[in-house]
């Protein structure tokens, strides 16, 4: 096929995704074919330009992704980073990480989709992606294709050798940016080793390294991303994966910030989102957005009963 | 059975003669796909079951296709539900009209499962086949499954009943009409609510098809067991069958039989059937008004607006404008008034949107004078609203305030709420501000709008959130069609070109949107000399992202150069030397975009 038909196809995937309809299944097929090939040749630790816009979690939330760029502006226009979490508990898994997924194919050089914990086959039977899939094309091909893509997506990313963004945080066995450079990355998320840490750690309160109540890599003191900081030269750690309510939180003195951009998560939360848009002077300004408007949903004006919360 | 054995090759000579072996073997693929274990398998051949009658021809539909589709009622209900669809688009492929019979058996079955959208769905095919049934066929066919249905055991049958009467009454014997008004009533008594359900929601209908005389001998007793029924969701359905019986009544008959049921629906003590009523009250009242005083009608709509359910002051909210037009001006502010004011404070968000959404409706009826009294403090109030939609639904309605008491009056009172609301932290508030301006400029006139509003149109352009800064850049061009390009060049160009030394290239980037937008309402003068030199001056741009749109602008302004016969040397001399700069760019984005603008112009 020659490039200016690539592209034709790949317009006009992205134009039919943006109206929440799903691609056919042959076509996600040659979607995946080809963001193989793009996504093969990027590092472990993409290197990214300013301006650029950081996201976090998305999780199926299709018409808040939608939001999201009405509030940061579209693609290519504007950049992006997302960092994973595109799949499970929404609605439109399916239509969310296939729009993603096309753009990044159209426009590489203009958005950068990280690897999260739910880009693995294990959690997406878990959490509702698969079933999604299932329901969607009546088969799991469609799951699979996917699946088998996301060992082919980054683990993190580094703006201007100064931000590392990534899903999770850090892991006791990666010190510096080099380490993570060497790991074999085209595999399932395993259960434990620095893949695993990167893609499921969380920053907390005390120091030092602890045991994570999620059962999978570590919780980190602000002693370990200040050390991993000075060693790698970095000002900032931006990363997602856990709810905050206000969209975005800074921890550990700066060293730290959480950006989580699907709002009202699970669609009964009550969080803002928000976006972090540094330009091209590395300033940094956080957007915090609202779900979308549902329209022609019904309004519930009786409220749920805090037991069912 | 034969359907079972049956073979696509058996040679049937009600079979289409064209059709070869090739046609004929994937119709004999789709009829083992009926029996498949594979349930999406079974969905798609029960999807194509009017291929497989086509082939089949008639008589074998009628003799082994249907018949078989009568076994397969122990099916999942996804398969039921698309049998029973199918069924009711297949009376020419059994034959037409004269033998349509043959698909009750089966949607009869259906009709009695235990899953509703199978049933529901069935009891539609059922009532789309009979329409072409016989006189002959709906008594020898029709009428005994309709008794086997209403004799049923188990209330599933007996719900679908009710649903089958109004299709066959107008049609069979006046002795079945006897008996079919006598089994609706056994359906308005049944003992479970389901069908008494049912039979409320479907007395409308059946209502529709009764003689005048039965109206008032069958209907009323009908409608008066339904309307006092223990269970609220059987009352609440008796409501829509009130309007129909209504419609069939003489006036004197309304006020004889059915005033009474209104006032205790009014006033029933579930909400949700106060609900039904406040949702329908103006439609009810024009009914019911000529048999009761206009304090009464006033009385139970106030009632409604202070009921101590949100669901139903929300639903009465609607009816304020088409009630205040019903009972007249001065009853209103005399009698409703001080009600609606306690509106404005009502504790449930939803009833203020509701309420913000309506007042408005108002305006008319009250003239200029009573408007500026009575409804902009409560508009005021609904500005300050703590919730976004209620200021939403106030600021989109305004323009029927304007018609009546004029902007001048409205910017005076409102203006200052507005200003604070252009800069209200949700950015849908602030969009439904953008949208009203291009109005309020048509009539504010550009002296005072340059005094009140400029500055803030322009500000829109640097809002943090992109799709302010998109409508900004639309309403700039708005305004210029509305003041005219000199007013454009002198005041919002400049300021635009400002934006084009932004640090930030969001910023720099809404320039060339700006630039790109407002370019069809402009002269070639203000083409060639303002925006022309700003988007070369882009060309260069550190960032990729502002180079592409640069490319991508040019491709928009080729077009409107072409026309112009001052731009059209102005493509060969600037335009294309801007893009084969680009096309060599590093960029592959940039490199893109210059190639299509590129042969946009060479087109």
């Amino acid at each position: 096929m020659d490039i200016s038909s690539d592209i034709a196809t790949l317009d006009s995937w992205i134009q039919h995704l943006s109206d929440c309809k799903q691609l056919p299944e042959q076509d996600v097929k040659k979607l995946c074919d080809k963001a193989k090939e793009v996504l093969m040749k990027e590092s472990n630790v993409q290197p990214v330009r300013c301006p650029v816009t950081v996201c976090g979690d998305i999780h199926g939330q299709f018409h808040d992704l939608v939001e999201l760029f009405k509030i940061g502006g579209n693609s290519p226009d504007t950049n992006y980073l997302f960092m994973g979490d595109y799949v499970d508990r929404g609605y439109y898994s399916v239509e969310t990480v296939t729009l993603l997924v096309a753009m990044k194919v159209r426009y590489k050089d203009r958005i950068t989709i990280l690897r999260g914990n739910h880009e693995s086959r294990q959690i997406t039977q878990v959490y509702g992606f698969y079933d999604e899939c299932l329901r969607k094309y009546g088969n799991a091909e469609v799951w699979k294709c996917f699946t088998d893509l996301f060992d082919y997506l980054p683990l993190t990313a580094l703006i201007e050798t100064q931000i590392f963004c990534l899903h999770g945080g850090l892991s006791p066995s990666v010190d510096t940016l080099d380490q993570i450079r060497t790991l074999d990355r085209m595999q399932e998320v395993p259960h434990e080793g620095p893949m695993c840490d990167l893609l499921w750690s969380d920053p907390d309160d005390r120091m030092g390294w602890g045991i994570s109540p999620r059962g999978a890599g570590y919780t980190f003191g602000q002693d370990i991303s200040e050390a991993f900081n000075q060693t790698n030269g970095l000002t900032l750690i931006a990363r997602a994966h856990q709810l905050v309510m206000e969209g975005y939180n800074w921890s550990q003195d700066k060293n730290v910030v959480t950006i989580f951009s699907a709002p009202n998560y699970c669609y009964r939360c009550g969080n803002q989102a928000a976006i972090m848009e540094l330009d091209e002077h590395m300033k940094y300004t956080f957007l915090p957005f609202d779900p979308a408007p549902r329209r022609g949903e019904p309004h519930v004006t009786r409220r749920t009963p805090d037991y069912f919360l | 059975m034969a359907f079972v054995a049956y073979s696509a090759y058996g040679g049937d000579t009600a079979m289409n003669p064209e059709m070869t072996e090739n046609t004929l073997y994937p119709i004999a693929v789709l009829i083992d796909e009926l029996k498949h274990d594979d349930l999406s398998l079974r969905l798609n051949a029960i999807r194509r079951l009017s291929t497989i009658a086509q082939a089949l021809g008639p008589e074998r539909t009628r003799s082994e296709l249907i018949p078989f589709l009568d076994e397969s009622i122990e099916d999942e209900d996804e398969i039921l539900l698309a049998i029973a669809e199918e069924l009711g688009d297949f009376v020419e492929y059994v034959g037409g009209p004269e033998q349509a019979h043959v698909l009750l058996r089966p949607l009869e079955n259906l009709a009695s499962v235990e899953e509703t959208v199978v049933r529901d769905k069935a009891v539609a095919s059922i009532n789309k086949v009979s329409e072409g049934l016989t006189e002959t066929a709906l008594e020898t066919y029709f009428v005994p499954m309709l008794k086997r249905l209403h004799g049923a055991d188990w209330f599933t049958s007996r719900s679908s009943a009710a649903c089958l009467f109004a299709v066959a009454y107008p049609r069979v014997s006046a002795a079945l009409q006897e008996e079919m008004r006598q089994a609706y009533g056994q359906l308005c008594q049944d003992t479970t609510p389901m069908v008494r359900r049912a039979a409320a929601t479907r007395l409308s209908e059946f209502v529709k098809v009764l003689q005048p005389e039965h109206v008032v001998s069958v209907a009323i007793p009908y409608f008066n067991y339904l309307s006092v029924d223990d269970q609220d969701s059987v009352r609440l359905l008796t409501v829509e069958s009130l309007m129909t019986i209504a419609k069939a009544l003489t006036t004197e008959e309304v006020g004889q039989y059915l005033v009474e049921s209104f006032r205790s629906l009014c006033m029933d003590k579930s909400w949700r059937v106060r609900y039904m009523v406040a949702e329908k009250f103006v439609e009810l009242t024009k009914v019911m008004a000529p048999h009761m005083s206009k304090e009464e009608v006033i009385t139970i709509f106030t009632n409604l607006i202070k009921d101590v359910e949100a669901e139903v002051r929300t639903a009465i909210c609607s009816q304020i404008p088409g009630f205040g037009e019903l009972v007249g001006r001065d009853d209103v502010l005399e009698k409703i008034y001080p009600c609606l004011k306690e509106l404005v404070s009502d504790p449930s968000q939803p009833v203020r949107s509701a309420f913000a959404s309506h007042i408005s409706g108002l305006a008319s009826l009250f003239g200029k004078e009573a408007t500026h009294q009575y409804l902009l403090p409560l508009f005021l109030r609904l500005l300050k609203d703590d919730f976004p939609e209620v200021r939403l639904n106030i600021i989109s309605k305004l323009d029927k305030v304007n018609g009546v008491i004029g902007i001048e009056l409205l910017s005076e009172q409102l203006l200052p709420a507005i200003m604070e609301l252009a800069e209200d932290k949700q950015w849908r508030v602030r969009l439904a501000i953008i949208e009203y301006i291009p109005l309020l400029a048509t009539q504010l006139g550009r002296d005072f709008f340059d005094e009140q509003l400029t500055h803030l149109c322009m500000s829109w352009l640097g809002d943090r959130v992109y799709s302010i800064r998109e409508a900004a850049t639309h309403n700039l061009k708005n305004l210029t069609d509305v003041f005219g390009v000199d007013w454009a060049k002198a005041t919002i160009i400049p300021k635009i070109l400002g934006l084009s030394n932004h640090p930030n290239y969001l910023y720099r980037m809404t320039t060339i949107f700006a630039l790109t937008t407002i370019a069809p309402s402009v002269t070639p003068e203000v083409i060639q000399s303002s925006i022309l030199p700003t988007l070369e001056g882009l060309v260069t741009d550190e960032i990729p992202n502002i180079r592409f749109n640069v490319a991508k602008s040019l491709q928009v302004l080729a077009p409107i150069m072409k026309q112009s016969t001052e731009l059209q040397p102005l493509l060969e001399s600037q335009v294309m030397p801007m893009l084969t700069k680009l096309s060599q760019d590093p960029d592959q984005d940039v490199q893109f975009y210059a190639q299509c603008a590129t042969q946009a112009i060479q087109a």
